[in-house]
């Protein structure tokens, strides 16, 4: 160990070199990383929340309201233009537990022919604090007049279409559903599975259709489920989960899932890419400097060896010092592009006013441990080179 | 071969350099027993270093075979023979082979570092060592600071404090003034005598044979006692 040290003071220079070596690649490594890791945080923020929700539903020929008590209400649960069966809570829970489930909740949609319109409205009983109902039907987000739900029984809103074609306002009263409902808010929740034309807090829902339509359906939870998958890229499986699970729920989903997910696994990819390359460079580029400095070194490890130093002893000290070099080095790297990152941030420079450079702590392991190995790989090839020279040979530079 | 220390079988080595072949040395067969003074006179060029180099090892012959106590140390793996060459063999190359950037005390405690004795030993060694060839004051000095003289004394204390069986010396006071020489030899002689050891050692003549049991003179790779 004495000797070890000794070599990285004696030849100063070199030792200098090398872990600049290291140090630079480290720094190159970290920025392109940080940056990498920024864009694929932001692109994946984006494109992880497309297309991440379908709607389950069981379809049916017969409207609920065949079985009920109001048969002139000419009404029916219904999901994408057709009629559905009630659902019962339970099986939330049993979507829930499918891996790659982030979030389902209960979803109430009701069409009912209403004459003062002259048409079909439908109503979305909806579960104002799931992120599944946010993406399949809407949310608070949405809103583009007035005010949200509250738990107030008599309030409503309606999508903007819908309240422009019937010349509705906020604050207006609808008399529909057997009933008197406030518009308190619109809303332009775009295009969604779950979309409706007035929404009401899903209690608020059941009890317009078990009091007020006098529809004895048993159950009355929910006609669709709403489902939040965690990545867009798993999308296609937790469908095919839930079919394998649930033969008799039909799925709509729209496939905007798809493209984003596709272009996420370009993204990552290209970033996987980008790492080996640049751990190929850091291992010739530290795999030529230990070549380099046994080279230089022949001579002495010649003596060395003839003075009865083992390939063993001469090895060891070899990668001890490639493994010094490279951690001192990989230190310094992650020390300076800190503070590179740190002085770009405080005076928020971006380069072409676009690319953000982030430190991100978790990076630090990855680096050390690149580094380590980079070193660990480069101290092998001078000690195969060691391993196939006789003392004399190296002594007189026949390497 | 039983009663033989050192013996060289049908040695020979060739050095190829691109087109060029150059036959170094060719069939030398070698007997040496053990505590004899073996003198390897020769011209510059002859072969002798090559042959010292041979028998310790450093090199690989082209054929032939070189036995240490009946062990063919051609055939030994590196580990085998690194662990000969710290326990028995002592080296005295003939350009001292010094690490320029270590000091004396550091030179000399290269040789010993595989023998892994403590550190309070190895250094009551080296400085008793300095002390005999005079050079107690000049341990903590670069080698590369001391005169050529006081150089070949450090490169003897090195090999003589691995206390070897074998000695090989490659013109040990070749390139040193006669009274330095005459030291550097009476050294090696107390040494042997002290020790036991079987010294071979190779020069130009400048090295009285009455110092030698036998003298072998080596012509054009050749050898002929």
């Amino acid at each position: 160990m004495k000797y070890l040290f000794k070599e990285l003071r004696r030849h100063y220079g070199r030792t200098i070199a090398s872990i600049s070596g290291y140090a630079i690649s480290t720094l190159f490594i970290l920025l392109v990383l940080s940056v990498t890791l920024t864009n694929e945080k932001s692109s994946f923020g984006i494109l992880k929340g497309t297309g991440t929700h379908f709607i389950v539903y069981i379809p049916t020929n017969t409207s609920c309201c065949v079985n009920c008590n109001n048969e002139d209400s000419k009404g029916s649960l219904t999901a994408e233009g057709v009629n559905t069966i009630m659902l019962t809570t339970d099986l939330i829970d049993s979507i829930k537990k499918i891996k790659g489930v982030r979030d389902a909740a209960p979803y109430l949609l009701y069409k009912l022919y209403e004459p003062k319109y002259n048409s079909d409205i439908s109503l979305g009983g909806i579960d104002m604090n799931s992120i599944a109902t946010k993406n399949n039907v809407c949310a608070v987000t949405n809103l583009i007049a007035g005010k949200f739900l509250s738990d107030r029984p008599d309030e409503i809103v309606a999508e903007e279409s819908f309240a422009m074609a019937h010349n509705l306002s906020v604050g207006d009263t609808l008399k529909i559903y057997g009933g008197k409902l406030i518009l308190t808010g619109i809303v332009n929740s775009g295009i969604k599975p779950g979309k409706a034309d007035i929404y009401a807090p899903i209690e608020n829902v059941r009890k317009i259709l078990k009091e007020d339509l006098k529809c004895i359906s048993p159950g009355f939870d929910m006609n669709i489920i709403l489902v939040e998958v965690t990545d867009s890229r798993i999308h296609s499986q937790v469908i095919s989960q839930l079919k394998q699970r649930m033969k008799y729920f039909s799925v709509s989903s729209y496939n905007c899932y798809q493209p984003a997910s596709e272009t996420m696994t370009i993204i990552e990819k290209a970033s996987r890419l980008l790492a080996i390359l640049i751990f190929i460079f850091l291992l010739i580029f530290s795999a030529k400097t230990q070549l380099t400095s046994l080279l230089e070194r022949s001579r002495e490890i010649g003596i060395l060896k003839s003075l009865g130093w083992s390939n063993t002893r001469l090895s060891n000290q070899i990668i001890f010092l490639s493994l010094i070099q490279a951690f001192i080095g990989v230190i310094i790297g992650i020390f300076l592009g800190f503070l590179i990152i740190l002085l770009l941030n405080s005076n928020q420079i971006r380069l072409f006013n676009l690319v953000e450079f982030n430190f991100r702590i978790r990076i630090i392991p990855v680096l050390i441990v690149l580094t380590l190995t980079g070193g660990l790989i480069a101290g092998i090839f001078p000690i195969i080179k060691l391993s196939r020279s006789k003392a004399g040979d190296m002594i007189n530079n026949f390497m | 071969m039983i009663d033989n220390l050192i013996e060289c079988i049908s040695l020979s080595k060739q050095y190829i350099s691109k087109n060029l072949t150059v036959n170094a040395l060719e069939d030398i067969n070698l007997h040496i027993n053990k505590n004899e003074t073996i003198l390897l006179k020769g011209r510059s060029g002859a072969g002798k270093s090559t042959l010292l180099n041979l028998m310790c090892g450093l090199i690989k012959p082209t054929s032939g075979k070189v036995f240490i106590d009946n062990i063919c140390i051609n055939e030994l793996s590196d580990d085998e023979l690194s662990n000969i060459l710290s326990e028995r063999i002592g080296i005295i190359f003939q350009s001292f082979n010094l690490l320029p950037t270590y000091t004396v005390f550091e030179n000399i405690e290269i040789a010993i570092v595989p023998k892994r004795l403590k550190e309070s030993v190895v250094k009551k060694n080296i400085m008793s060592y300095l002390e005999k060839f005079n050079l107690k004051d000049k341990a903590h000095l670069l080698s590369s600071e001391l005169s050529v003289g006081q150089q070949q004394k450090v490169a003897v204390i090195r090999t003589l404090i691995k206390q070897p069986s074998v000695i090989f010396a490659d013109e040990p006071t070749g390139s040193v003034d006669d009274e330095t020489a005459g030291e550097i030899l009476d050294h090696l002689m107390n040494f042997r005598k002290e020790k036991e050891v079987t010294l071979v050692i190779a020069t130009h003549g400048n090295i009285p044979e009455k110092f030698a049991d036998r003298v072998y003179s080596i012509s054009g790779g050749r050898i002929n006692e």
